[in-house]
């Protein structure tokens, strides 16, 4: 039983690793530009379609640098184009946009690739397990974890050390007084919006090798990523990063006890904290009030 | 404002004109009045193409398309041109149950096709019931809708999960042995799939080790894959399906559990082996349709009929169930001679379908008692590539026909009460 609990959790980090990816992204954009971006997890399709579309041509491991960037640009052009117009108006627009473009993504990743799934091979050292016994633990959720890993080390020393990133956290906090400050806030808005996006599609790389990818895939992992937002706290990218290897754990250790409600329980998790704590575990009160 | 708004200027060359069109539509009339005697008739379907069925009811669509063509190309139903109006229930049932009805009522279909979705299937069986409208469930595989819930007008192409398990439970039992571990999905098909996998492991003598009941749109099955390994069984059964089957056989290879413990299930689909890495294309199953059928009378047609539509690739089962499904209204209508759904049903049940129609080698018929249809399980095993198609990605070992999978009628619980 100790051996099966500690699986689990171990597990559950690797599962959580992954919602840290996809939520630092969501948190991103909502945090400076105020948009809950249900399209989010469309992006993430984007770019394993891809890197789908070109590991034929330049391999996996090419795939893995370039799609997520090609991603990136698209997202560029869809704030320039239908996100722009709503910024200063009630967050409900831009979700009801976003989550209209969710649907949009999704047909149109159908309409081009077809509906059946599209199988993505992973190099074959990767794709096997380390040991015996922690079986679970196979070269490609290692190599997952420590790109998620030097993702977010390397997006904390952007937001940490680049000017840049000093503005995003300024305007995270007050933007008004970042515009008054003479620095361009569209260009700033943009630019944070590709940096988001560009974390969708490294999650869509890195979704495709170990999930069957699809056009609906984005679907399943964009709600424990706004679970992680919240239950992390809205407007704190180190409780996002906790609150996804939480949701991940506790997800883990449920399977092990009632495997049905190993999704009913990241939701559970949300709700109590919501109710001790609303701002989240490290947020901060005040955020999108 | 022109003074042609109030009140329109005739001269001499709008007279003519006017009278010209008024001959002609009396020389035209007595065509367009025959032609509209002959409106076509309407074949209504109900299928899930968007959301997580989206591949497999395309490909049912498609099929179903491709018999109004051939239908079209022998003279139509009743000498009226057949028309296939598509209904996406979007993996809703509420929304399918509203779709089924536009099609009934505002359409005026004579037939309705659909639904993947066992759920929505049953109760789209409850309109076309109320409506008396011939319907045939094409895709949804929950037992009771031949079974307990049974209806006058309805009938079923695809396999019942009881039809699926007893394909297959007999040879993994003796083959790769007695202690099973499923991963099931937790809704209706699950359910009584897995009640049937274990009702004939238990006739074998064999045990169920632990059963992992799985979300519907799982994406990470690690932590019952971690149980189902810690439970040590022989056999892993994999009940899920779509992309939760591609999903879960992916990690299961990953993991290097199918060199541990043998990998199977009972209903598997071409769809889903073509969204997986050759590495991951494991098992044995069955198939409820197969393309490779070398010899059989109008399989190679059918397949060559399928690629100019499918962008060069090879039909699949539900290609074929979608066909089939649309195929047999033209086949009963035209041998009755009548729309009539009570004088149709009763002509389909024991209704054997041609050679160009069942597309496999064994007797093909609606069977009389609970209106399934007695179609062959294709019983072998995943292949990670094919020898002479890339499309060939499954070797067939054994063809059983559906006399023998089914349960006899009395076992269904099924008891068809007709309309007085």
């Amino acid at each position: 039983m100790t051996q099966l609990l500690l699986f689990n959790v171990t597990n559950g980090l690797i599962i959580g690793a992954f919602y840290v990816l996809m939520a630092l992204g969501l948190s991103l954009i909502l945090n400076l530009s105020n948009v809950i971006n249900f399209a989010h997890g469309g992006f993430l399709v984007i770019g394993g379609y891809i890197a789908y579309a070109i590991t034929p041509y330049i391999g996996f491991w090419g795939a893995l640098v370039v799609a997520p960037p090609l991603t990136a640009i698209i997202g560029l052009i869809v704030e320039r184009v239908l996100i722009r117009p709503l910024y200063g108006r009630d967050p409900l627009y831009s979700l009801l946009l976003t989550f209209g473009l969710a649907f949009m993504i999704e047909d149109g990743t159908r309409f081009i690739f077809g509906p059946q799934g599209k199988p993505v091979t992973v190099p074959p050292f990767l794709s096997q397990p380390l040991s015996n016994d922690f079986f679970f633990i196979t070269g490609y959720r290692l190599f997952m974890v420590a790109t998620v890993m030097i993702a977010v080390a390397l997006l904390f020393l952007l937001l940490r050390y680049t000017r840049l990133g000093v503005r995003i956290r300024a305007g995270a906090l007050d933007l008004e007084t970042v515009a008054a400050l003479g620095i361009n806030v569209q260009m700033l808005r943009s630019l944070n919006f590709a940096v988001g996006i560009f974390l969708a599609g490294l999650s869509g790389v890195l979704a495709a090798g170990q999930l069957g990818l699809e056009p609906t895939m984005g679907t399943g992992l964009l709600m424990p990523s706004f679970i992680a937002i919240i239950v992390g706290g809205i407007g704190s990218l180190p409780g996002t990063l906790f609150g996804g290897l939480l949701i991940g754990v506790a997800s883990g250790l449920t399977a092990v006890f009632y495997p049905a409600a190993s999704e009913a329980v990241m939701y559970v998790l949300m709700a109590v904290v919501l109710l001790i704590r609303p701002r989240g575990l490290f947020g901060e009160e005040g955020m999108l009030t | 404002m022109s003074s042609q708004t109030f009140g329109p200027k005739f001269n001499r060359r709008t007279l003519v004109k006017g009278a010209a069109a008024l001959g002609a539509f009396q020389v035209a009339s007595p065509f367009l009045i025959q032609a509209r005697g002959e409106t076509p008739i309407r074949l209504g379907m109900v299928d899930p193409l968007t959301g997580v069925y989206a591949a497999p009811a395309g490909n049912e669509v498609m099929g179903a398309k491709l018999a109004v063509e051939h239908i079209n190309a022998k003279g139509g139903i009743l000498g009226r041109q057949a028309e296939l109006l598509v209904e996406d229930s979007a993996n809703d049932v509420g929304t399918g149950v509203q779709k089924c009805r536009k099609l009934i009522e505002r359409d005026q279909v004579s037939f309705i096709i659909g639904d993947v979705n066992s759920g929505i299937a049953a109760a789209i069986a409850q309109v076309t019931n109320e409506k008396k409208i011939l319907h045939i469930v094409s895709g949804g595989h929950t037992d009771s809708i031949t079974g307990k819930d049974c209806k006058w007008n309805v009938f079923r192409v695809c396999n019942t999960t009881r039809m699926e398990a007893n394909s297959v439970c007999g040879v993994l039992f003796k083959k790769y042995g007695k202690k099973w571990h499923f991963i099931t999905p937790d809704y209706a098909f699950g359910h009584t799939l897995f009640d049937a996998c274990t009702a004939d492991l238990k006739k074998l003598g064999g045990t169920v080790t632990g059963n992992e009941l799985t979300p519907l749109g799982t994406t990470d099955f690690s932590a019952y894959l971690i149980k189902a390994r810690a439970a040590n069984p022989d056999v892993m059964i994999l009940l899920v399906q779509g992309s939760d089957m591609i999903n879960c056989l992916k990690q299961i290879v990953q993991f290097g559990l199918n060199k541990q413990i043998h990998v199977a299930g009972t209903q598997q689909e071409l769809e889903s082996l073509a969204g997986l890495p050759p590495e991951a294309r494991i098992g044995t199953w069955m198939f409820e349709w197969y393309w490779k059928q070398p010899g059989v009378p109008g399989v190679d047609k059918f397949i060559a009929d399928i690629r100019k539509v499918n962008n060069g690739h090879v039909p699949t089962a539900r290609h074929w169930f979608g066909y089939t499904s649309a195929m047999s209204f033209a086949l009963v209508a035209n041998q009755q001679k009548t729309l009539d759904a009570v004088k149709l049903a009763g002509a389909l049940e024991d209704f054997e379908l041609p050679d160009d129609v069942k597309l496999q080698p064994n007797k093909v018929y609606y069977r009389k008692g609970d209106h399934q249809l007695m179609t062959s399980a294709f019983v072998g095993e995943a292949q990670s590539t094919g020898k002479d198609d890339p499309e060939d990605l499954y070797k067939v070992d054994e063809i059983v026909p559906g006399d023998k999978t089914a349960p006899p009628v009395s076992d269904t619980g099924c008891s068809v009460k007709w309309p007085t």
